[in-house]
């Protein structure tokens, strides 16, 4: 009994996607073309959040060290910056250093200066944060160490990077939301419009005595394979426009844009595409049968 | 087998009664008529029967079960042991004879095996076993009717309910149709037909229950449908 009835939902399930074709056809683009509005929204949020972090992996905190310490009081300052939890990484750099680093910067202009003897820059600790979000905070902290004479980090800068990624991150969230909800909505009318073009057939089940579910699986399989192919045909669209959009920006040495590489970003959308189309399938199907059951 | 204690059936909450106060037991083998006008709650007793609705107030037992205190996942259980024959046939148009009454079957999760042999079985019984192939929508009312009949008698039902089978047909194919539900129900099986149709009812001599205005009045075996009614 089992197995003939699986054979019946099967069965039942491909002739009703080929008899209402149509209907099948409609709904399946309708999930298609939500999800490629996703996936496009996606491919660009992803993207975005990639520059983002390699903005912030550049973000360090410079925390000058007093002319007067001794070196006790370096190495000292060198354990409390390492022993630090929120401290990704600290290195030291002499005045030395940074004098180097000007000579190499401003070239000509030093010429005749003799550094060596008059050198008036501070040496230095660079400090990446674990967090990069947090780099207010723990500069406040840093700038508190014996030894350190003063601390700096770009403040305007990073407070305006930080609050520009904030903004796009709730903008994506509320549009990935609202098209969801849209999709949804269209797809459970669509579907439903199959369903009812049905009613007769669901109700001739009811009547003979076919159970709840007996009735609904064929529709949820159908759901389901819309869904399936609905999610489908966008990520292979997808696939070939962020191929399109890679070679564009190869094309017009627009390197500075670091993009994700193509397979990893498909595989990325297509983890939530797949189940998603699938979901809104079956969601679909299932709200919609719901309606005629109750005969 | 149908048991019917006060049985009472308000449609909305401030609705009329479409039925009240109607009390009746028809045992196992019995064929009966429901007949009254238009409007006389013959559709309603026989929706109440199948448990496509359920009483206001009263007691109905089918099958010595209360089918208004029935849990609704076990309703399929009871329809199958029902045969439906409805007025408009209610069947699928696009698809063959066959195909119709393998439906039934099938959607109960019958074996193909047990498919294959009772399908042309009751396709036989009902006069069709010529137009197995043939689409529904290709036959005449009288042969729709057939379908429906085999539809209905594919579970091997004990109770077969039919709310004017003939309503659509011409006399002459009327009368195929009563004679088949007659002998249907000579090999065991209860019939329940709800018709106004007068000629029938009269030629068949059969327990006949008369409502008017959703209440009962009367009750005779072998009665007669006449103006006073």
């Amino acid at each position: 009994m089992i197995i003939s009835s699986i054979g019946y939902v099967l069965s039942e399930s491909f002739k009703g996607l080929f008899r209402n074709r149509l209907m099948c056809i409609t709904s399946t683009g309708v999930v298609a073309v939500t999800l490629l509005m996703l996936g496009i929204f996606m491919l660009l949020s992803l993207n975005v959040a990639h520059i983002t972090d390699q903005v912030k992996e550049q973000v360090e905190i410079v925390a000058y060290i007093d002319d007067q310490a001794s070196s006790n009081t370096v190495a000292a300052l060198r354990q409390k910056l390492e022993s630090n939890p929120g401290v990704l990484e600290a290195s030291y750099v002499s005045s030395e250093e940074h004098m180097e680093r000007l000579r190499r910067q401003l070239g000509s202009v030093l010429e005749g200066y003799d550094t060596e003897l008059d050198n008036p820059l501070l040496a230095s600790f660079e400090v990446r944060a674990m967090v990069p979000e947090n780099v207010a905070v723990l500069a406040a902290e840093i700038e508190s160490y014996p030894g350190v004479s003063e601390v700096f980090y770009g403040q305007d800068y990073v407070e305006s990077l930080f609050s520009v990624t904030r903004v796009l991150q709730l903008l994506g969230l509320t549009l990935m939301v609202g098209l969801a909800i849209t999709a949804v909505f269209l797809i459970s009318h669509t579907i439903g419009l199959t369903v009812m073009m049905r009613k007769k057939e669901i109700a001739i089940m009811k009547y003979v005595g076919a159970t709840n579910w007996f009735i609904r699986w064929p529709f949820i399989l159908e759901g389901l394979l819309m869904g399936l192919v609905g999610a489908i045909i966008p990520l292979v669209a997808l696939y070939y426009l962020y191929q399109y959009a890679l070679d564009w920006v190869a094309v017009n040495n627009l390197a500075f844009i670091s993009m994700l590489p193509l397979q990893e970003v498909i595989l990325e959308v297509g983890r939530y595409l797949l189940p998603l189309g699938v979901g809104l399938g079956i969601l679909g199907s299932g709200f919609s049968i719901g309606r005629f059951l109750k005969v | 087998m149908i048991e019917a204690k006060n049985v009472s059936m308000k449609y909305g909450k401030n609705g009329q009664y479409a039925l009240s106060d109607i009390s009746f037991f028809i045992d196992r083998g019995e064929f009966a008529f429901f007949v009254g006008s238009s409007g006389a709650g013959k559709s309603t007793l026989l929706k109440l029967i199948i448990r496509e609705l359920t009483p206001s107030t009263g007691c109905l037992k089918v099958f010595n079960r209360d089918v208004g205190r029935l849990p609704r996942q076990k309703l399929p259980y009871l329809r199958r042991n029902i045969g439906m024959v409805f007025q408009d046939f209610r069947l699928i148009e696009s698809r063959t004879v066959y195909d119709n009454v393998a439906f039934a079957m099938m959607v109960i999760g019958s074996p193909q095996r047990e498919i294959h042999k009772r399908v042309p079985q009751v396709l036989t019984l009902v006069g069709l076993e010529d137009k197995t192939k043939a689409k529904v929508c290709d036959l005449s009312g009288g042969e729709q009717q057939r379908v429906g009949l085999a539809r209905a008698l594919a579970n091997r039902p004990a109770l077969i309910v039919a709310d004017e089978p003939t309503g659509n047909l011409d006399p002459g194919t009327t009368l195929d149709i009563m004679n088949l539900l007659r002998s249907i129900n000579q090999r065991g099986t209860t019939v329940l037909v709800a018709t106004h149709n007068r000629e029938i009812v009269n030629l068949f001599k059969k327990r006949v229950i008369y409502l008017d205005g959703g209440r009962m009045v009367g009750d005779e075996q072998e009665g007669f449908y006449t103006h006073d009614h």
